[in-house]
């Protein structure tokens, strides 16, 4: 899974969002680090709906601006933890091997 | 999306136009609204990331291959491909408008004009604009044309020699046909000077004896090469002139346009094939394969032939530029762009099987 789709999904695991929704709370995810653009965000959106990991869930008019909420499905969230336990067994793994690169203390 | 005035969403939509139409309706109005939220304050006009960013995710999207990084170079590459072979095929046709070569006599006035008092008498009128082995091209020669001898069709020429004891020096015969040309409205180029080598093995080295000069000239539709040997040849030739044809002025514009023609049915028809083959397609592996081996077969001619032709250009003035066809390697290497045709139409019939979902258009409907 490539980092955008771990974070769209994990911005969706907080409830549905509409698409300013998500490209702003993959940026506070982040830290700043990655700033989705519209049409990286719609591209993975389509791709991820098409594998049913994530659903369309109301529309909502805003100052005359539609917006439209998606939101994790059961398999998304499968998804999601499947990736979660390969990430922080790869992070334990990196984390095992630096501690014991350190200089050990007297 | 019903219409509006704002200047920023109006661009933004014409940025959408990269996508396919059934996505554009299904999601141009939220996609404008994500856009129009995350612009900042006052801004009237798409970044040029963002306009970069959309236009990439429609063509691919266009394309029928949405994740795909590289499938709008691969479309771009069979579209300029195709642009090319189109062009040099347009040129040709566009070559038999030109006027025929010179024959015996306009060449005797046109040698008499520039070369006064030289007796230039044995003339062999050129038998076509274009000659393999020195004849017009006929159907007969179609099967050496393609295995091995395509770099014998050439452009043909109308050459006069002159032949006995030299009436003057190399330089002097050179400042006369210099100061003649000039004087009777020619474009003269700088004389080119090929040094006379001996070569072993390791590669060649003057030998310090005399040079072959020659001198290139055009007016209107006619080319002129004239050429000095250093020493006269084995049947004593000491001066011949060469008459050729530049490209007719229909071939600049016949090459654009077949050139722009053919680039865009490429695009199309790569697009179609991808689209067609998005999986589980049965034949989607053998098409990119096929595909693979069409844009190696047909883009190899012309990266071997280009740079060669264009340091040859470089080393020698040319007043008649060698035809298109012959940047891109043809016919020297016919038989390569005749087999990458060959796979290019494999591909596409096998793009033509039955794709094996129950709807076909779903993944270029969503894009």
């Amino acid at each position: 899974m490539r980092e955008p789709t771990f974070l769209i999904l994990t911005a969706l695991a907080g409830g549905p969002r509409h698409g300013y929704g998500i490209i702003r709370e993959v940026t506070t995810l982040s830290e700043g680090r990655v700033t989705l653009l519209p049409g990286t965000l719609y591209t993975a959106l389509d791709r991820l709906t098409a594998q049913g990991h994530v659903a369309h869930d109301r529309d909502e008019t805003v100052d005359g601006r539609l917006r439209r909420y998606y939101r994790l499905t059961p398999d998304g969230r499968r998804a999601l933890e499947v990736e979660t336990v390969r990430l922080r067994q790869l992070a334990t793994a990196a984390e095992t091997r630096l501690g014991a690169l350190r200089p050990r203390t007297a | 999306m019903p219409p509006t005035g704002d200047p920023l969403a109006r661009r933004y939509r014409r940025l959408l136009l990269g996508y396919p139409r059934a996505w554009r309706r299904a999601r141009s109005e939220e996609m404008v609204a994500v856009l129009l939220d995350a612009a900042a304050p006052g801004r009237t006009r798409p970044t040029v990331r963002e306009a970069v960013n959309l236009l990439r995710h429609g063509l691919r999207a266009r394309l029928g291959r949405p994740d795909s990084r590289s499938v709008v170079a691969w479309a771009a590459l069979a579209a300029v491909i195709c642009g090319l072979f189109s062009a040099a095929l347009a040129t040709w046709v566009a070559w038999q408008t030109a006027r025929p070569l010179p024959g015996r006599a306009e060449t005797a006035a046109l040698v008499a004009e520039v070369l006064p008092g030289y007796d230039l008498g044995n003339v062999q009128p050129g038998s076509a604009l274009f000659t393999f082995y020195t004849q017009p091209l006929r159907p007969r020669n179609l099967d050496s044309l393609l295995l091995g001898d395509g770099g014998e069709y050439q452009q043909g020429a109308t050459v006069a020699g002159a032949t006995g004891r030299p009436p003057a020096s190399q330089q002097e015969m050179l400042a006369l046909a210099q100061r003649r040309l000039g004087e009777t409205g020619w474009r003269v180029y700088a004389p080119h000077v090929v040094p006379e080598v001996t070569c072993t093995a390791n590669g060649c080295t003057p030998t310090g004896g005399p040079s072959d000069v020659s001198l290139a000239a055009r007016r209107g539709d006619t080319g002129l090469q004239l050429w000095l040997p250093g020493k006269p040849s084995i049947d004593n030739t000491y001066l011949t002139v060469s008459l050729s044809r530049p490209a007719p002025p229909a071939a600049l514009p016949a090459g654009i346009a077949a050139g722009l023609l053919g680039a865009v049915a490429g695009w199309f028809v790569f697009g179609w094939a991808s689209r067609r083959t998005t999986r589980p397609h049965p034949a989607a592996n053998g098409v990119i394969v096929l595909y693979a081996f069409t844009m190696l077969l047909w883009c190899a001619p012309v990266v071997l032939a280009a740079p060669s032709l264009l340091r040859h250009h470089r080393d020698e003035p040319h007043p008649v530029w060698h035809p298109l066809w012959e940047w891109l390697g043809q016919p020297g290497l016919s038989l390569f762009f005749v087999v990458g045709a060959l796979c290019a139409l494999s591909g596409l019939v096998l793009a033509t099987a039955p794709r094996r979902d129950t709807d076909p258009l779903r993944s270029t409907a969503v894009g």
